[in-house]
């Protein structure tokens, strides 16, 4: 039996599909500017996920998430430095990124609120300072280099375009799986109350540092495809809290709690900025500042967030009716 | 009481908030298909009880053993997961999923945690809506459906959770006589279908009285006597503590 | 540690101290993590930079000024930025003073770039000795200043009727309401006045030390490490905290060495979070 709602679930397929196609086929018809600012937007979107599966589903906002990034980063390059493929590198960099979110995560994760936020920072400006001063490691604060690519750079900016865009993809396949499954509604019972959730049989603290170990590992691997794309970093730039404070103003604007919300909100805060840049360079942060409040006020569920709900509430005034003509 | 229909257990459990016996030296136990009415005025120990036993704090001293297993020592979820469970007398919903959402969590976790199948949990959760009478309102927020409705929500979500115990604080409070009667109504049919045991805490003296098979009394922390319905009533020390000598007459003669 | 570095870290601590407590007093008692805190500080510089350029007042004298005019801002923000969200909890508060920040940097980086400014009042050069230690005069006075503000900050909050109305609401929010405290006017007042102290700090902060809009994250990041230390919403406890934070910092420079400075200092601060929630004094609100 083939029901409305298979119907729609099979359209959408149909529409990521294309959408995918169509992002791979891409960059044969755009520049290299473009290129390049389509890479970082699926950087952010996968960045984005990870914050929303966090805050946006499970209530724990990590605002020094950014730790994991710039873990990734670095371990990719010590390892490319020493001599590892970039395929095994990142992986072992994304390992790394995912134990230390455990060991972090079994203490950090029983704070609430604004605690966690707060020691997430903490925690971060902790281990960027270590990879500032670990200077024979890492190269100190001056930062470090990748391996150079030899290729020409179209073809360098199409392979990270790439490589971006299945990260963003897998991602939120994944996370769509995730929250959609059994183990995701434990991770949206936590946000929803805490209490009551681990009364109901959910192991809150096994969910929380699993969840918290997903998130590490995407952000990681982007934080990895980020530096060798870059191929240089220092460790102000990738430990930098503004990754983080952009990724969570675009899943607001997206829509906290679903899943194209992040991939839209990077995309429209992407396409603002970069016009803000070249438009009014002076005045683009006050632009964003401004933005984000007019957005927070306005549309304080996202686009998608918006969307999905005036279609709930659609829905369930037509069952209304439905019952009054059948009653 | 040493026979082998004991499911609950509880040993002499206290639990002091600083200077404050909030329980003191409380046992009592529960068999199997048995509703236990939990009494006492306001601020008797009653919720503290409840917390203590299904490991939600932490308790000063004592045991408690559910099914012969000592679950001290566990977390709330380790003791939701072998079928000890609670509603809160503070409802707390799940803030922002659907009642249906709600109700389908307990089923997916819950005593039946190792139940994987979401379509399988969706249909145990539909099954126990239309039993408490809430199919009409599944797709609703919990955030705008009525004080009774969550509450009834909230004895929804226990039994989707499949348990064998069940500590019900004040599910009444709040509701009209003819919802109250519906309510005791449902408790009782539940019970005998599903063979659930019940440790029933109410304040509501109508309902416990009708309802028990035993009345535990407790006042300060401590329990002050535990017998029938109407041996608790009869009771001159219950009468002092709590009833009041009319009320109890009252009760005896309806 | 020798005498000099003892007061060296003293003087530091008394500037730490005030700064902590504007916003410790905005997270603990108005709930909300103020990111843009920083940005605040920064506009008392650049105010009494303004006012010292144009006028020739000392920044002594016109705290008073950018205080009052702090503290109407943060009253503003509060008002129309601030408690129409906070049913939206924390992402929302946050998002909104970050972007608030970024309001705040792009105007000083129009009016004044990212240069470093400095206020140089007559006496900066002049010090005295006393029991064998240097005091810097601006230094010795901001820290007198500090203690003095710090003073009549915490007689506001325990015997003025406001104060005891923010206090309330801080203790037990329905009860206050329930005798007719209003809860959001309090809120109001409380952060508006840790703007003021924020602002107030930058303007002697100035007096010392050169500013630029960098120093922002600086100021954001010390903060935080204070008002966990002291516990949220607790005058002396930030105080104690400000003042520990320097010590830590000023030894941890020469022990370890300046560039862990940093790192010791959030590392303390994520030890007391995981092990002593409410500080390290441990008692909540105005201990
Ligand atoms: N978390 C707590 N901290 C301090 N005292 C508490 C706490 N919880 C309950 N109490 C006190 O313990 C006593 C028993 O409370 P409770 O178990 O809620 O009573 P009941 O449910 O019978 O009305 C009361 O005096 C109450 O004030
Ligand atoms: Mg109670």
């Amino acid at each position: 039996m083939v029901t409305q709602d298979d119907n729609k679930f099979n359209k959408n397929i149909i529409l990521i599909i294309a959408a995918v196609i169509i992002f791979i086929f891409l960059p044969n018809f755009i520049s290299g500017y473009y290129i390049r600012i389509f890479t970082a937007i699926f950087m952010y979107a996968t960045i984005s996920q990870c914050i929303n599966l966090m805050s946006g589903y499970m209530g724990y906002l990590p605002f020094g998430h950014v730790m994991f990034f710039g873990i990734g980063a670095y371990m990719s390059a010590i390892l490319m430095k020493l001599g590892l493929p970039v395929f095994i590198a990142i992986p072992m960099a994304c390992l790394s990124a995912i134990i230390v979110s455990i060991i972090l995560g079994f203490p950090v994760l029983r704070l609430r609120g604004h605690y966690f936020a707060i020691a997430t920072i903490g925690m971060n400006g902790a281990i960027m300072t270590v990879v500032q001063n670990a200077t024979e490691i890492t190269g100190g604060a001056r930062g470090t280099t990748f391996p150079i690519i030899m290729a020409s750079p179209d073809v360098v900016y199409r392979y990270f375009y790439l490589a971006m865009l299945s990260l963003m993809v897998i991602t939120s396949l994944v996370m769509h799986v995730v929250v959609n499954s059994k183990f995701g509604y434990g991770i949206r019972s936590i946000k929803a109350n805490e209490d009551a959730a681990n009364s109901m049989g959910i192991n809150t603290t096994f969910t929380k540092v699993t969840t918290w170990a997903i998130a590490a590992l995407f952000t990681s691997i982007a934080g990895g495809i980020y530096g060798y794309w870059m191929s240089f970093i220092a460790p102000d730039e990738v430990f930098d809290l503004m990754f983080i404070t952009n990724s969570i103003i675009m899943m607001l604007i997206g829509g906290a709690g679903t899943i194209l919300g992040p991939i839209f909100g990077a995309f429209i805060v992407e396409t603002v900025s970069e016009v803000a840049w070249s438009g009014f360079m002076q005045y683009h942060l006050a632009a964003l500042g401004i933005a984000t409040i007019v957005i927070v006020f306005f549309v304080p569920r996202g686009v998608i967030g918006t969307i999905t709900d005036k279609i709930r509430n659609r829905r369930i005034e037509l069952s209304k009716k439905a019952e009054v003509t059948n009653g | 009481m040493a026979d082998n229909d004991i499911i609950l257990d509880v040993r002499s459990i206290s639990k002091h908030f600083g200077a404050l016996k909030a329980v003191d030296k409380v046992s009592f136990q529960a068999r199997k298909g048995e509703i236990v009415g939990l009494i006492g005025p306001n601020g008797a120990g009653k919720t503290t009880i409840t917390n203590l036993v299904t490991g939600e704090l932490r308790k000063t001293e004592g045991e408690v053993y559910f099914k012969g297993i000592n679950v001290s020592r566990m977390q709330p979820f380790q003791i939701a997961r072998i079928g000890l469970t609670r509603t809160y007398q503070v409802v707390k919903p799940l803030q922002g999923m659907t009642v249906e959402e709600n109700i389908l969590v307990g089923s997916l976790f819950g005593r039946s945690d190792r139940q994987n199948d979401l379509n399988h949990a969706k249909k145990t959760a539909h099954e126990i809506m239309e039993l408490v009478g809430l199919d009409k309102k599944k797709e609703f927020k919990v955030s705008d459906v009525t004080l009774p409705d969550l509450k009834r929500m909230e004895f929804a979500r226990v039994l989707a959770m499949d348990p064998e115990v069940i500590f019900l604080d004040e599910v009444m409070a709040g509701l009209n006589p003819s919802e109250v009667e519906e309510s005791m109504e449902l408790v009782k049919n539940i019970r005998t279908e599903k063979q659930l045991t019940i440790v029933y805490i109410e304040h509501i003296m109508k309902a416990v009285m009708g309802i028990s098979d035993r009345i535990i009394v407790l006042h300060h922390g401590q329990k002050i006597c535990e017998g029938s319905p109407t041996e608790v009533c009869d009771n001159p020390a219950v009468i002092e503590a709590y009833l009041g000598k009319k009320y109890a007459k009252e009760v005896i003669k309806s | 540690m020798g005498l000099q570095m003892f007061v060296n870290a003293l003087l530091l601590g008394g500037l730490y101290a005030l700064m902590g407590i504007g916003f410790s007093l905005q997270w603990g008692i108005s709930g909300i993590i103020n990111l843009s805190y920083g940005a605040m500080v920064l506009l008392g510089s650049y105010l009494s930079l303004i006012i010292f350029n144009m006028f020739h007042i000392d920044p002594f004298i016109s705290m008073l000024f950018t205080g009052a005019l702090l503290f109407l801002l943060g009253a503003f923000i509060y008002r129309f930025a601030l408690q129409p969200l906070l049913k939206g909890g924390i992402v929302f508060t946050l998002i909104v003073t970050f972007a608030i920040r970024l309001i705040v940097e792009n105007i000083i980086l129009l009016v004044w770039s990212a240069d470093y400014r400095t206020i140089r009042v007559s006496y900066a050069g002049s010090n005295f000795q006393f029991l064998g230690a240097f005091f810097p005069l601006t230094k010795f006075l901001t820290f007198l200043v500090a203690g003095v503000i710090i003073y009549l900050t915490y007689q506001f909050m325990t015997n003025t009727k406001i104060g005891k109305g923010i206090q309330a609401v801080a203790l037990d929010k329905e009860g206050a309401m329930a005798v007719g405290v209003d809860d959001q006017k309090m809120y109001l007042i409380n952060f508006a006045l840790g703007t003021a102290l924020g602002g107030v700090t930058g303007t002697l902060w100035a007096t010392i030390y050169s500013f630029s809009p960098h120093v922002m994250d600086v100021i954001i990041g010390r903060v935080f490490i204070i008002a966990i230390l002291g516990g949220l919403g607790n005058i002396w406890g930030a105080a104690a905290g400000g003042i520990l934070l320097a010590f830590v910092e000023t030894s941890g420079a020469i022990f370890v060495g300046s560039h862990w400075q940093e790192a010791i200092g959030l590392v303390i601060m994520v030890l007391v979070l995981l092990l002593r929630p409410h500080g390290l004094i441990g008692k909540k609100f105005f201990g």
